[in-house]
């Protein structure tokens, strides 16, 4: 694939022959710095302002605390987390104990989301669904971004063939389209837990990350602070850990608080093809999948594990643009 | 610009070869016996084993195996189900209803998505910007299947102006699933024009067009609009690209007999064959819109043409 | 104000007797920009005038408001964020700022044109340079695509650069720096304006390339007897080509002077400190001269004198509650500083 047409796109790419889960989607995220083709002008001569930390993190989380599209997320995806970690806070409720009778019944004052298939609670066990699906989303893009940093800085930095192995291999995972390599992958494995389910994604998550990271450290390789630290003296490694890293993170940074909402996304969608987990472990795209045959008569059973999703992936997504605004220096 | 042609062309052929190898290792050497996964719950004799292991070269070493396969898929043979039907004409016969899904998509998105990233750039700050971005922030995030149900259900069980599911009542049947299909497209689409278009609209050879005495229309319609329309275009290559891959989700949801149905109900039937050899052939046309979105980003930005 | 600086200016067309006609005049001129941490003042009561055939130097460092003074003029600021709150700059009698915006359109590129600093992303990358160049004729003058072309061919000529008519299809990013300049430079005076503004033609190219494009610029100001604003911060590049300077800092003129009357004699602390920290050759082991300090934030500007926080001559009772007008120091020199005859004696000596 052309490395130049990736470098100045956004990392938009849909690998995705069917559900739309678009895995590898940026949000009209900007594209890596280095290479934007155009140079673009803002309000003159703002001049030194000594003693007012004008570092760019700093001023980026300056202007993150004071936007509502920051905040309102991120205090979503913390209450998500906390129920996720601590379900048993929000509900008395034990998430076994069913009563096969009342099932399928619509929401009421005992029952704030109705009652499921088996007779149980759903508004505990939507909430107990939390962890799985919240868990996967975290886990798989910490980890692909881990290995997209490593991988990619190494790549970026010293070229070569390295580079070069790298980028045909991660092109030949880019030609697999996600969701359903996803497919033949889970199909053919039988004890899909969390942890096997987040290997699969972070598998096929890995490539678009690290591809990222790696133009991101290509931009900023030649820059005139690395040629300042390398006539200083500073080796190649710490040039890269404390020069480069910090500054080529961002993108990556951006990208990835997107991505744990699309791998949460994805997690649903592929639960809900039924190739994703599997019983007893319970997660909003099993929900869902299961209520799909009932969703005519009791559309609560789809109703509210969608809600909780959708409001989840939202706040990352949201978050991400918060973000990615915040850090982006044009805007200044 | 054929020397580029050439050169992605020739780069395409050791990622065909890594793709189709991955998936058929996935498929074939991984833990498990194969046979007992492509069989799924079905018990076998262990004379018909024995011959499906035949059948599958599963005695070769894995490298024979592949080669074996891929010359296969090369003449057209995709492999059988497990009751003796070929592959290739199952997909023979799902593809058309997908290819009409897909262009259908395709026009809602490119209409739509277009001229609300359009409006959105040009008016960036205003109401309907605001709008756009909110607008396609919730459709990104709500999973499709959610999107699908809901509006098979409002608009199809409820509301009645559409059709529930399967292609019973011709071109009405495939609307909504066209415009489900299309919406999460349609909203990245829509994302990135107005990005686009607003990063070129700062840019400083906006400013020069501007210098220059030109009208605001030219400025933007001309200069601005040619160079945010590089990323758009390659874009929507990589979605037909997409959509001709058949949406698995959608066509289940509405229960249009296309190739992502057929997908979705061999995973179900856990037809391994059937799932494997679509699967190629997705992989197939995805390289290919690869490779013609690699050419149009060529042809629309000179700096890349003449690298 | 406005007359006296020009009478005895020191355009050598003027002085050769020939008739230079009045094209510019900036009175007043005010500039701020509204954004959300505040009012920036970036030009804050400028005026100067210019004659046909007549280099006006614009010297300040960035920040100083020289750039938008310059784009005020053309009518290419974004509005918002950038408010012109006062002043008028006056083009052959008619002020443009009053202008309704399809008239003011008309001048735009016609009449006066403006060349930028970098090259390379100011022309359009996905145009070819024959098309950016020829679009002048064909949006100006109605011409065909291949009359444009032809008509950029001979202007790239005229800019000399060599194989033009091969060179007429190439885009921007295929020249060097130098001959992409050159491209602005034939974009620029396509309809032979009767201005020209060079906001820092040369700044992003190397010095032996510099030398020759100001030496193109200013040949083809004497062919075309051209008014030829040099906006930049470069005081060895404004020495050969510049007939009057005017230094320009936080948003305002402090000094303008003849060319040469400025260098050896300057009569404003901060042109003093420029003229001095410019290395010299023939004072070797001696230490660097700087002016401490730091120019002020546009949003933020002293009161008083804003050269005071960095002036070594201030005395405080004097220059912080009043702001120095511009004095006149002789006819064709103004400064705006109090102690005026000081810094003159000083250097006079």
């Amino acid at each position: 694939m052309s490395e130049t047409r990736q470098e100045t796109e956004e990392t938009q790419r849909s690998q995705d022959g069917a559900t739309g889960a678009h895995l590898t989607r940026g949000t009209g995220a900007e594209p890596p710095p280095g290479s934007t083709p155009a140079t673009t002008r803002g309000a003159p001569g703002q001049g030194e302002q000594p003693g007012k930390g004008r570092s760019l993190t700093a001023d980026a989380w300056r202007e993150l605390r004071r936007n509502p599209l920051f905040i309102i997320p991120m205090l979503a995806i913390l209450l998500m987390v906390v129920v996720a970690a601590f379900p048993q806070l929000f509900t008395g409720k034990d998430p076994r104990n069913c009563d096969l009778i009342t099932s399928r019944q619509p929401p009421s004052a005992e029952h704030w989301f109705g009652v499921d298939l088996q007779g149980c609670d759903y508004y505990t066990t939507v909430l107990y669904g939390a962890r799985p699906s919240i868990t996967i989303g975290i886990v798989t893009t910490a980890s692909a971004a881990l290995i997209a940093v490593f991988l990619g800085t190494l790549a970026g930095y010293f070229g070569g063939w390295f580079d070069i192995i790298l980028s045909r291999i991660s092109d030949i995972f880019f030609g697999l389209p996600f969701i359903l390599g996803a497919l033949v992958i889970l199909t053919v494995l039988d004890n899909r837990g969390i942890g096997t389910v987040s290997l699969v994604l972070i598998l096929l998550g890995w490539p678009t990350m690290t591809r990222l990271m790696r133009s991101s450290v290509l931009g900023n390789r030649d820059a005139d602070y690395v040629n300042a630290a390398r006539a200083l003296g500073a080796s190649d490694g710490r040039i890269m850990l404390r020069h480069v890293l910090p500054n080529a993170i961002t993108p990556v940074l951006v990208y990835a608080t997107v991505t744990v909402g699309i791998i949460i996304s994805a997690e649903a969608v592929l639960s809900f093809l039924g190739v994703g987990l599997e019983l007893p472990n319970i997660s909003w795209g099993l929900q869902i999948n299961v209520a799909q045959s009932y969703f005519l008569d009791s559309p609560h059973l789809l109703f509210f594990p969608a809600i909780l999703l959708s409001i989840t992936v939202l706040s990352f997504i949201a978050l991400g643009d918060a973000v990615r605004d915040a850090f982006d220096p044009k805007l200044r | 610009m054929g020397r580029y042609v050439i050169r992605r062309l020739l780069q395409m052929i050791p990622v065909f070869i890594g793709t189709t190898f991955i998936i058929f290792y996935m498929v074939y050497a991984l833990p498990g016996d194969p046979i007992r996964a492509l069989s799924g719950d079905r018990t076998l004799s262990p004379a018909f084993y024995n011959e499906l292991r035949e059948r599958y070269n599963l005695n070769d070493p894995l490298v024979i195996q592949y080669v074996k396969y891929m010359a296969g898929i090369v003449q057209g043979d995709f492999g059988e189900t497990f009751r003796g039907r070929a592959v290739s004409e199952i997909i023979a016969e799902r593809w058309p209803v997908t290819i009409k899904l897909a262009l259908l998509a395709f026009v809602f998105e490119v209409i739509i998505g277009l001229l609300a990233g359009i409006l959105a750039g040009l008016r960036k700050g205003s109401f309907i910007d605001n709008l756009v971005l909110i607008s396609t922030t919730l459709v990104v995030s709500i999973p499709i299947f959610v999107l699908g149900f809901t509006a098979q259900l409002v608009l199809g069980v409820k509301l009645q102006i559409f059709p529930v599911a399967g292609l019973g009542e011709g071109l009405m049947s495939y609307l909504l699933p066209a415009l489900i299909l299309a919406a999460i497209q349609l909203a990245y689409l829509a994302r990135l024009t107005r990005t686009s278009l607003v990063e070129n609209l700062r840019a400083d050879y906006v400013r020069t067009a501007v210098a220059k005495g030109l009208t605001r229309k030219r400025v933007v319609g001309r200069h601005a609009f040619r160079n945010s329309l590089i990323p758009v275009v390659t874009l929507l290559g990589l979605d037909i690209g997409f959509l001709m891959g058949g949406a698995i989700v959608t066509e289940g949801i509405f229960n249009i007999p296309g190739i992502g149905q057929q997908v979705f109900q061999s995973i179900r039937l856990q037809e391994g064959t059937v799932v494997v050899g679509i699967t190629t052939m997705l992989v197939v046309v995805f390289l290919a819109a690869n490779l013609i979105v690699d050419v149009l980003y060529g042809l629309l930005d000179p700096r890349i043409r003449y690298e | 104000m406005a007359t006296s600086m020009t009478e005895t200016a020191g355009s050598p067309r003027a002085a050769a007797g020939g008739e230079s006609e009045l094209l510019l005049e900036v009175e007043n001129l005010n500039v701020e920009f509204r954004t959300r941490d505040g009012v920036i003042n970036a030009v804050n009561g400028i005026s100067y005038d210019l004659r046909s055939g007549e280099t006006l130097a614009i010297l300040g460092e960035s920040g100083s408001g020289k750039s938008v003074s310059a784009q005020a003029i053309m009518g290419i600021l974004d509005s918002p964020p950038a408010f012109v709150t006062d002043g008028s700059i006056r083009f052959r009698g008619e002020d443009l700022l009053q202008m309704p915006e399809d008239q003011r359109r008309k001048v735009r590129g016609r009449r006066i044109a403006m060349i930028f600093q970098d090259a390379l992303s100011a022309l359009n990358p996905v145009f070819t340079v024959g098309d950016q160049i020829g679009e002048m004729f064909r949006v100006h003058q109605g011409a065909s695509k291949k009359e444009g072309y032809d008509k950029a061919v001979e202007l790239m000529d005229r800019v000399r650069i060599p194989t033009a008519r091969q060179r007429v299809k190439d885009y921007p990013h295929q020249f060097s720096g130098g001959m992409r300049q050159r491209v602005m430079i034939a974009m620029a005076l396509s309809l032979e304006p009767d201005i020209i503004i060079a906001d820092e033609p040369t700044t992003a190219l190397d010095v032996t390339v510099q030398a020759q494009i100001m030496e193109l610029l200013s040949n083809l100001q004497d062919e075309l007897d051209m008014g030829l604003i040099l906006i930049t911060h470069d005081l060895g590049v404004v020495a050969d080509v510049a007939d009057r300077i005017a230094v320009m800092y936080a948003g305002k003129i402090v000094e303008t002077a003849p060319v040469l009357d400025i260098y050896g004699a300057p009569a404003h602390p901060y042109t003093e400190g420029l003229i001095k920290s410019i290395p010299r050759v023939d004072l070797k082991g001696q230490k660097l001269v700087t002016i401490s300090g730091q120019p002020p934030s546009l949003g933020n500007i002293p009161e008083g004198c804003p050269f005071h926080p960095r002036c070594h001559r201030r005395r405080d009772d004097v220059c912080i509650p009043n702001e120095p007008p511009l004095y006149d120091v002789t006819p064709g020199r103004k400064s705006a500083c109090h102690f005026w005859e000081e810094v003159l004696n000083d250097h006079n000596q």
